[in-house]
């Protein structure tokens, strides 16, 4: 093969690695769902079921669109013109406000077709007694209740079918129904709530978009109609658009401020705009390549996995930037760059990948996803590095190779002195660690790693007060062979749950349609009122009724069908209680909640613990123990890593040094660490992740050092791209939101420290020697 | 689930509102026969009950007391003996066979609004009622005559009318149900009284 051959057929390989990457990405990507949102599908695919997964996506589902507008007032007029404006301008914004009579006549209608088949349970309980005595008692206490309609006795005699209605759970206890809305008067202030629901193709950043649209339109509305009125929202829409909101304005400006100082650095060192192109398509193709392969391999990358994958971009540079340093002003030949950067750049690159790839065994689709798109992003930036580096940079620039820019060399030389320093610094650090990791916590609470308004937060707490609710930590799946099995089911467990939690309303498609069986049973309880018509006519007779009345409850009685209401005849006049019913192939399962504002996930846990099929399902929680767990592996696989990295050093440096060369990145973590405990800053999965990163860079550094320890230019190499890292990642330590915050501090910290303890790697004398 | 859904919560809202039309509206026959009415008062009153259907009506005697502090006691005496009881903050009834069966807001919303509608009547606040209803007033020689007639919505499909005369203490009262059914109240030797319950 000719040299010309040769030299083309490397930037050749380059390109058809990455094209084929891209196309077989491009073929295995899922359309629907490039990038994955839902942080549910970071756990394990074991401990997930087709049922409870659509059980999950439903329950979401309807909490993500659900949007409550509370207007107030002193005066009930103006509250109500106020609640008036706020409708009109939510359907206005595409949010027409969910409609209290839609279908109620149609389901009332239903249940009095079916009306025996319906009692409550101390009702049942008075019948079963003492069938005659207790019918006659009842409907003589309806003729004579002052809130007792005539009406009704047609319909309902003794109002059982009334107290089955009223007993059903209420959803905003302390409102009533008043016309379109819901109100309450308290502490001499009239409310009136308005419920709005996104519609089902709205949701993420549109829906949230919508939400907040239409809220500050209603707000503007309530404004203008009444000046006295006040308006609170709340709805998961509404956090999520402040979330993105801030989280768009903070990318744009941490972006913009890191981006300026990295091109300016590279200007004023290299006067040339080459590094800079160079260094965006090494970071660019491995950042292309790790998102394919994550495509490749799961069809969709997670939405985590592109953010923790970033942290690449930390690694990937350092071997840009040692190239460009040796390139420019090392010793030897430009031509000979590769050939001293190699073994630098090798070494950084085997010790990277095996710490990543340790990360595949942690057996989360979140940790294998970073680990799958690191890996193959720092061997796609090595292979650019390697293989088109060369080609693109033949001859040395003709750059001045500035006092300023050996800055870097003189710190090494002066920290490479045999003083007591080198060995008193790190210590004082680590003395001043150790009260650090003491206060060290940590917090895997999914909610802590966000960031809301307190506006937001404030009226979302108002709101809650006002209706009573205090949102259940989870719900109830009953799986079921069919649905009668699933409703016994959840009958049962409401059963045990009354008993266990006094006073806690439950929440289930039983509530409003009691098994067939139940049903039944209670048939059968009124054959037994209506056995003795004589009887009955007796005791009217006795207690003063016209005995005549029992010829036409009897003749009710006969005409009524005597059967069950069915699940499909209810849920065909009222679909929405569908919502209950969840179904996954041939399985079908039940979703219900329990308010109750004193329960514990184990508490309830243990409830659902008692029914066959019935399992408590608390979706936070789950996030938290998943990213718990997932910190935990992650820790544990990276010190295994690290362990078989040491072995790797030790094969090529010896023992000796391999010890040398792994005290700094050590000393870093644990200052770092130290620092964070100071700070407060708990220990998340986001600051594992950026630990990991610590650790790499620092190692990198240490390798870079040790093989071009003779070189002022790998000093500078080093200085670049911990300057580059510090202000791409460092820079979210300024970040509002939580979890950047906390990310971008442990970087700051560690990538600091990495730098500072680095030349600690190199032996005092070998400096001197040098 | 969070908490309730929102499409779920919609059906339950209407059919508590359909629940509670029934005996809010029906309260409202009782409470709107007292507009500014004396703080307390005690009535006797006679009850007839015409159910669609029946030629023999139901007819029932007894006392209704009333504080405005403390609410309403209604007694019937004959044929059987019930008495409702409503506070501030809940109710209760005494069935015939003597047993009771307590009524707290929490799980009875339409008790609230019945309070509601029953305090508004008690105090002569109009505009309150017209949340609930179209009133007229007619001044008769001696007293007025107070007409409600539903506004349209859940209470209009149960109560086609209202009729309440009062000179100080109610006189009587007459709700027409949309079932075809009846109530007439005739109050009895109604007077302010210092006795509350």
């Amino acid at each position: 093969m000719s040299a010309r051959a040769a030299t083309l057929l490397k930037p050749l390989i380059w390109i058809v690695v990455l094209t084929l990457l891209c196309l077989f990405a491009a073929l295995r990507l899922n359309l629907r769902q490039p990038v994955d949102t839902n942080l549910l599908d970071l756990l394990p695919a074991a401990q997930q079921s087709p049922l409870l997964d659509a059980a999950t996506e439903r329950t979401q589902g309807a909490f993500l669109r659900e949007l409550l507008l509370v207007v107030s007032a002193a005066d009930y007029s103006q509250a109500r013109r106020g609640a008036k404006a706020a409708q009109t301008a939510l359907a206005a914004a595409g949010l027409p406000l969910a409609d209290p009579a839609r279908s109620v006549q149609a389901l009332i209608g239903l249940y009095r077709r079916h009306r025996y088949a319906f009692l409550t349970t101390a009702d049942r309980q008075q019948l079963n007694k003492n069938p005659v005595s207790a019918f006659t008692n009842d409907v003589a206490g309806e003729f004579a209740n002052p809130a007792g309609m005539v009406g009704v006795f047609g319909t309902d005699p003794g109002g059982y079918l009334g107290r089955f209605l009223m007993g059903l759970p209420q959803p905003y206890a302390n409102f009533t129904p008043d016309g379109a809305f819901l109100s309450a008067q308290r502490n001499g202030k009239n409310y009136f709530l308005l419920r709005a629901a996104l519609p089902e193709a709205a949701l993420g950043e549109r829906g949230a978009a919508q939400a907040a649209g239409a809220v500050a339109a209603a707000r503007a509305a309530v404004q203008r109609s009444c000046p006295n009125c006040t308006l609170l929202a709340t709805g998961a829409a509404l956090f999520s658009a402040a979330a993105q909101n801030e989280a768009r304005q903070e990318v744009f400006w941490l972006t913009a401020v890191s981006m300026l100082f990295i091109v300016l650095l590279i200007l004023l060192v290299f006067r040339s705009l080459r590094p800079l192109i160079l260094g965006v398509l090494s970071v660019g193709a491995g950042v292309l390549a790790g998102a394919a392969a994550v495509v490749i391999g799961f069809g969709s990358v997670h939405i985590l996995t592109l953010v923790c994958g970033t942290t690449l971009l930390g690694i990937a540079i350092d071997y840009a930037f040692l190239y460009f340093a040796e390139h420019w002003f090392g010793g030897g030949l430009a031509q000979h760059t590769l050939k001293s950067v190699l073994p630098g750049l090798t070494m950084g690159l085997i010790t990277g990948v095996i710490a990543f790839a340790f990360l595949l065994l942690a057996g989360f689709p979140a940790l294998t996803q970073i680990a799958v798109f690191s890996v193959a992003g720092l061997v796609m930036s090595y292979a650019t590095v390697v293989l088109l580096f060369p080609l693109a940079l033949r001859r040395r620039p003709a750059v001045r190779f500035a006092t300023l820019l050996q800055f870097p060399q003189r710190l090494l030389v002066l920290a490479c002195r045999r003083t007591r320093w080198r060995y008193l610094v790190p210590l004082i650090l680590l003395m001043l660690s150790i009260p650090g990791w003491l206060r060290l916590h940590t917090s895997d609470a999914v909610r802590e790693l966000q960031n809301f308004p307190k506006p937001l937060l404030n009226a979302d707490q108002d709101v809650r007060t006002l209706l009573g609710q205090t949102p259940p930590p989870g719900f109830f799946l009953i799986e079921g062979a069919n649905i009668q099995q699933a409703l016994q089911r959840e009958e049962t467990l409401f059963q045990i749950t009354a008993a266990a939690f006094p006073g806690a309303v439950a929440l289930g498609l039983s509530r409003f349609l009691p098994s067939e069986s139940r049903q039944q049973v209670n048939l059968d309880t009124w054959a037994t009122v209506y056995r003795d018509p004589a009887a009955l006519q007796r005791a009217f007779a006795h207690i003063g009724l016209p005995p005549e009345y029992v010829n036409t409850l009897e003749a009710g009685w006969k005409h009524n069908p005597h059967t069950p209401l069915t699940s499909q005849a209810l849920l065909a006049a009222e679909p929405d209680l569908g919502q209950f019913v969840v179904r996954a192939g041939n399985h079908l399962a039940l979703i219900a909640t329990l308010m109750a504002s004193l329960s514990t996930v184990p508490q309830l846990q243990n409830a659902a613990a008692q029914v066959p099929g019935v399992s408590f399902v608390a979706p936070l929680q789950r996030l938290t123990d998943t990213f718990r767990q997932i910190r935990w592996r992650a820790t544990w696989l990276v010190v295994a890593g690290y362990v078989l990295i040491s072995l790797l050093l030790i094969w090529r440096y010896g023992r000796r040094d391999t010890l040398r060369m792994l005290y700094p990145p050590l000393l870093s973590l644990a200052v770092t660490l130290g620092a964070l405990g100071w700070l407060q800053v708990p220990v998340n999965i986001f600051v594992i992740v950026g630990l990991i990163l610590v650790l790499g860079v620092g190692r990198d550094y240490t390798v870079f050092l040790r093989e071009g320890a003779r070189s002022p230019a790998t000093a500078l190499g080093v200085t670049l791209a911990a300057l580059a890292t510090l202000c791409s990642f460092g820079m979210l330590a300024f970040s509002a939101i939580p979890v950047l915050h906390a990310f971008g501090l442990a970087t700051l910290i560690g990538i600091l420290a990495s730098y500072l303890s680095a030349p600690l790697s190199i032996a005092p004398h070998t400096r001197e020697a040098a | 689930m969070s908490r309730m859904q929102p499409t779920a919560a919609c059906v339950y809202a209407a059919i508590l509102l359909l629940a509670a039309a029934f005996p809010a509206a029906a309260a409202t026959g009782a409470a709107a026969t007292l507009p500014k009415a004396p703080e307390s008062f005690r009535a006797r009153f006679i009850e007839t009950r015409t159910l669609p259907g029946f030629d023999q009506p139901l007819v029932s005697r007894g006392n209704v007391t009333f504080s405005r502090t403390r609410g309403v006691i209604w007694e019937v005496t004959a044929p059987y003996h019930y008495v409702f009881r409503m506070g501030p903050a809940d109710a209760e009834e005494q069935m015939p066979d003597g047993s009771v069966r307590h009524l707290d807001a929490e799980h009875a919303p339409w008790l609230a609004v019945v309070r509601h509608i029953f305090t508004s009547a008690l105090t002569g606040n109009i505009s309150e009622l017209r949340r609930y209803f179209h009133v007229q007033v007619t001044v008769l020689r001696v007293g007025r005559r107070i007409e409600l007639t539903p506004k349209p919505g859940p209470m209009a499909k149960a109560i086609n009318h209202i009729s309440v005369t009062e000179a100080g203490t109610p006189r009587s009262l007459r709700m027409d149900e949309a079932s075809g059914g009846r109530i007439v109240i005739r109050f009895l030797d109604a007077k302010a009284a210092a006795e509350t319950p």
